[in-house]
């Protein structure tokens, strides 16, 4: 059995005026501003002479960030520049900085407040931003990606799968898992953290598939419980077809 | 000149419908920005944009408005003096990217002995005449053919604003009024302001004018259309609305 939080995701492009390309995405408690620039000229001691740098900065919502925002910029930096075309710019710089403005509040439970005590609930919303604002930035990519966070939480001998977790039910599961997808259906990113067989990753990561990319995933089932989570990619789709013909209106 | 069926919205890595692809017996197919060719024959969208093909030049592109200027080969651009070195100018053609280069040779009636005087902050409309991935760009401001400047050179006095890359474009379409729907400045010259503008394909517009009202009149109402995404009547009607306040 699967559940999952309900909440629309919203997203505003091209609002920083000196960015090259920016984007305001929240889904799921999180608000993320994003700003890309680039190609611009890196710094001697970090260019790359083949094929352009990708730098990823993360800054949390409140104080400076620490090993947990490197872990992060670590993961998103590895799965980007695997989509960005980063030989068109050799020796140039294409930086990316995700500015977290809201984080799902903290729950009470029992009087003791809950904290979020993992990296990866948030990793969906960032790349989701990253390649909005990358898009908006009109920096050349091989494809866009969709990504899901997914918790099993184990129920009476079952596992019981739940796409977007809140952070009280991150906290009861026993294992939490990360899948992004190319749009062209192929897995660039996992994550995973808990306590989990190899039969029940499969399981979670063929929910992830059907949720992230229902039309390459062959069986599409729409009764499923999953498919009433946010499509990613037609949200994406929709917000740029919207953005395009806003800015070519003189076609 | 584009043949346009209906807008077809694409984004990166999307399967381009092989009916949109234009097929011509005679001119190879041509590919616009926004395109990457996988060999054999596959072609793929790499940015964000609308679809655009002119099936008698056998052409194919993505139009786009935002992002940052990448030099390509025959742009005007309008760029600043960074500094100068022997032989070359080093011009900064938008922020944070390395200097493009303009041999000190490479204006009309240059020599040795008689070559331009520019310095730091000057700026100089000309032709991007290299560009090239591994390098930095080359610009000129004389027709190689010719040896005429065409219009290029120093641009002195008179003030730059910055536009977006799809308005720049919009500018140096030939027909910019039917094409572009941009008509301000025709608005403006038939209201009777006289002034000269110069457009870098890098989103910079250079006004002058003897009457430093007009300069800012002008250069307001072109950021302005840009900013609001203004109609053609609202053009119009804006144009009307600045002169009427200079007077």
């Amino acid at each position: 059995m699967t559940t999952t939080t309900t909440s629309e995701p919203e997203a505003l492009l091209s609002h920083l005026h000196s960015a090259d390309g920016s984007a305001t995405f929240s889904y799921a408690g999180y608000t993320i501003v994003g700003a890309v620039n680039g190609p611009i000229e890196a710094q001697r001691r970090d260019e790359l002479p083949e094929e352009a740098l990708v730098d990823v900065v993360v800054r949390p919502a409140a104080g400076v960030g620490g090993t947990r925002e490197r872990h992060l910029e670590g993961l998103l930096q590895s799965t980007l520049r695997q989509i960005i075309l980063v030989t068109n710019f050799p020796r140039a710089l294409i930086q990316i900085t995700l500015q977290v403005t809201v984080a799902p509040e903290n729950e009470y439970v029992n009087t003791k407040v809950i904290q979020a005590n993992t990296n990866l609930p948030i990793l969906p919303a960032l790349i989701q931003t990253a390649i909005l604002t990358l898009m908006s930035a009109a920096i050349p990519l091989t494809a866009t990606l969709t990504s899901v966070v997914i918790a099993a939480i184990a129920e009476e001998g079952s596992t019981r799968e739940i796409i977007n977790p809140t952070v009280r039910e991150v906290e009861k599961s026993c294992s939490l898992h990360v899948f992004a997808f190319t749009s062209h259906g192929d897995l660039i990113l996992t994550q995973s953290e808990g306590e989990f067989t190899m039969k029940e990753w499969e399981d979670v990561l063929a929910s992830a598939q059907r949720h992230c990319c229902p039309s390459t995933s062959g069986d599409v089932n729409m009764s499923d419980d999953l498919a009433s989570g946010a499509d990613f990619g037609t949200f994406t789709r929709s917000v740029l077809e919207a953005k395009i013909a806003s800015d070519l209106y003189w076609k | 000149m584009a043949m346009q069926t209906d807008n077809i919205y694409v984004l990166p890595g999307d399967e381009i419908d092989p009916a949109h692809i234009p097929s011509h017996p005679k001119h190879p197919l041509r590919l616009g920005p926004g395109l990457r060719h996988v060999p054999p024959s596959d072609l793929f969208p790499t940015i964000a944009g609308q679809l655009v093909t002119d099936r008698r030049k056998n052409m194919i592109w993505v139009e786009s408005n935002g992002g940052r200027y990448i030099p390509a080969v025959g742009d005007l651009v309008i760029g600043s003096i960074h500094h100068s070195a022997a032989d070359f100018f080093y011009v900064t053609l938008s922020d944070y990217t390395s200097n493009a280069t303009l041999p000190q040779l490479a204006f009309e009636m240059a020599s040795k002995k008689n070559r331009p005087q520019l310095h730091s902050g000057d700026l100089v409309y000309a032709r991007v005449s290299l560009a090239n991935r591994h390098m930095d760009p080359e610009l000129e401001c004389v027709s190689p053919s010719t040896g005429k400047a065409e219009g290029l050179g120093p641009l002195s006095e008179g003030m730059l604003y910055s536009i977006s890359l799809g308005m720049a474009r919009r500018l140096l379409m030939r027909k910019s009024a039917e094409e572009g729907k941009v008509v301000v400045l025709d608005e403006l010259g038939s209201a009777g302001l006289a002034f000269e503008t110069a457009v870098g394909r890098n989103g910079k517009m250079w006004v002058n004018s003897k009457d430093m009202k007009t300069v800012l009149v002008v250069g307001r109402a072109v950021t302005e259309t840009d900013e609001k995404s203004l109609t053609v009547d609202q053009q119009k009607k804006l144009v009307r609305k600045l002169v009427k306040e200079m007077a």
